[in-house]
């Protein structure tokens, strides 16, 4: 009955349209209430699920994207993609991947790379006449590259849904190849439908341009390398490096780049305010709902409801697959990586699979659900920057969906994809 | 009630400005705050001890504050496929029932948060030395806040007219 009531009262809300955090946040005060603890339990266990040291990486980490963005360090390495790729038919839309894969290494915000990224490609692109739709669905898809390119607050978030067992310096190494693998499988989409298309070859400006326009890039490129390094090292903690990310960024853009004036500052610390405060309040109302999944036993059940299913690690590795596919495409990330963690995590790892690698699967999976519909913010945020319906974009999108979902395949198949940089270094 | 609703709405603009503000400088501290605690650390060889503790107090405050001047400019993120499928006087209804609830849960935050905050007044948080019960005030605040955003969303979509953004 208490699960009707927490599963009832959430699909409800869900559905009339009350924001997720609220959604969440109603659901477990009714269950609390029918349970009779005391209604003020909801209060401290938000309060607990926010005083989380770690989770200040995630404020950080966006402000940092939003301070480089507004600083104009995406615009550079466009530049820098353009003189590399530009020249390959179909250049335009490889330079918007790998544009993707570099904007990963600043951001790990999928919405934050399509507004920067699609503001300035999706024109541009449709200018030297390639489609609408192709010139959204390549800016979406690859959008959610950055989300497993380190640094990736997502995959902090996940380290704290699993207890803390889980090293985030150890999810940040294992991010970069099947990163890179998402970003080579769409490469080789985007390619072959530029060639049946029949799109345009820039021309190519020459060494000296690729390597000028490289070295101008180079601070906003090292910030991935200054993080890893630095946590990796030792040097300091995660959420020590998403403050350094912040600082960095404001000594570029201040110092270096000379480009953030005081009205671009001030709107980048807002911008990062209400996103980041928002997703936060969702972090905290999730812990709530996931308390009352754990005292009901929900994670136990499953698991011997999946057991019971099969005992074939294919079977079973398959069917998490979907389940977390469907849930992200009408959920959002945050609230999933909270209330499925603890759920999912402990059957991959008795069917034999690496923590680590299972956080690199949910968020691969998590991330597609941001660009499909019902609800993707990728794909809304996509679709208005480059002026087309949803439902233009979605007749063309399946060759970008299968890429992700072979790299997705390839990921939680192969371990060794995740796995290899960690065992290296680690 | 048309009357009213333009002087209700410049003091919800107002509060959301002023939250938003401090929501704001509150980002900034925390970075000042955690770089001077790597910086004690490498450059003065002594680690403060209380720059944690103060951040992830700071922190509380930012994303109550930050989330409740959310609710005004509506960037929750809900499902909007029932409103979208909905005439009119449908979505009208919707939206109504919506706020309603949004109002009602951040009255509950407020006033289970203000419970929380009275009963541990008398705590003191130790690397702060200032009352446990200080922290939880975040509550009442941003509670108070969303109770008075809601309902500036239902008065306006009862005279027809859109929430402008504070500070878009």
């Amino acid at each position: 009955m208490e699960l009707v009531i927490l599963f009832g009262t959430f699909v409800v809300l869900l559905v009339i349209g009350v924001p997720v955090a609220f959604t969440l946040g109603i659901a477990s005060m009714a269950t609390i209430i029918y349970m009779d603890f005391p209604p003020s339990v909801l209060v401290q266990r938000m309060s607990a699920g926010m005083n989380v040291f770690s989770l200040l990486a995630i404020p950080m980490f966006i402000y940092a994207g939003e301070l480089m963005l507004h600083g104009g360090i995406a615009e550079r390495l466009i530049r820098f993609a353009t003189a590399a790729l530009g020249h390959v038919r179909g250049g335009l839309g490889l330079v918007n991947v790998a544009s993707s894969v570099m904007f990963g290494g600043i951001s790990g915000s999928a919405v934050a790379d399509v507004s920067a990224l699609g503001s300035v490609l999706i024109p541009k692109m449709k200018e030297n006449g390639y489609d609408a739709d192709y010139a959204v669905n390549v800016t979406t898809t690859s959008a959610t590259i950055g989300l497993i390119i380190p640094p990736s607050h997502n995959l902090i978030l996940f380290s704290i849904a699993a207890g803390g067992t889980v090293s985030v310096s150890s999810l940040f190494l294992a991010g970069i190849l099947p990163g890179l693998l998402v970003g080579l499988c769409l490469m080789v989409v985007t390619y072959l439908i530029a060639v049946k298309r029949g799109y345009a070859r820039g021309r190519f400006p020459g060494l000296a341009v690729v390597a000028a326009t490289f070295i101008v890039a180079l601070p906003g490129l090292i910030t991935a390398v200054i993080i890893v390094g630095g946590v990796r090292l030792g040097v300091f903690t995660p959420t020590e490096a998403s403050v350094i990310a912040v600082l960095y960024a404001m000594l570029i853009t201040l110092v270096v780049y000379r480009s953030l004036t005081w009205s671009a500052f001030v709107t980048a610390t807002l911008n990062a305010v209400k996103t980041t405060s928002m997703v936060l309040l969702v972090i905290g109302a999730a812990m709530s709902f996931g308390w009352l999944l754990a005292i009901n036993q929900v994670p136990a059940a499953l698991f011997a409801l999946l057991s019971n299913i099969s005992d074939n690690r294919i079977v079973i590795f398959l069917m998490i697959n979907l389940i977390l596919l469907f849930l992200g495409t009408f959920m959002d990330m945050a609230p999933l990586i909270m209330i499925t963690t603890p759920i999912f995590l402990p059957v991959m790892v008795h069917f034999g699979m690496d923590p680590v690698q299972f956080g690199i699967m949910l968020i691969m999976n998590l991330g597609l659900g941001l660009v499909t519909p019902p609800v993707g913010s990728v794909l809304f945020v996509g679709c208005a920057v480059g002026k087309v319906r949803i439902e233009e974009t979605l007749r063309t999108v399946w060759p970008f969906y299968a890429a992700h979902v072979a790299a997705l395949m390839l990921v939680t198949y192969v371990p060794q994809i995740a796995l290899f940089i960690p065992s290296v270094i680690g | 009630m048309s009357r009213l609703v333009p002087q209700f709405a410049v003091l919800c603009g107002g509060a959301a400005r002023l939250l938003l503000a401090i929501a704001g400088a509150g980002l900034v501290v925390m970075t000042l705050v955690i770089g001077w605690q790597i910086f004690g650390r490498y450059a003065l060889n002594d680690t403060p001890h209380w720059s944690e503790r103060l951040s992830v107090y700071l922190m509380l405050y930012y994303i109550m504050f930050g989330a409740a001047v959310g609710v005004r400019d509506k960037i929750h993120i809900g499902l909007v496929f029932l409103h979208d499928l909905l005439p009119r006087r449908g979505r009208i209804v919707l939206d109504l029932f919506s706020n309603l609830l949004v109002g009602a849960f951040g009255a509950a935050l407020g006033w289970y948060g203000l419970e929380i905050a009275l009963r541990t007044w008398n705590q003191t948080i130790p690397t702060l030395g200032i009352p446990t019960g200080t922290s939880y005030l975040a509550f009442p605040i941003a509670g108070a806040a969303i109770v008075l955003f809601s309902l500036e969303h239902i008065l306006r979509s009862l005279a027809g007219q859109e929430v402008k953004r504070g500070w878009s």
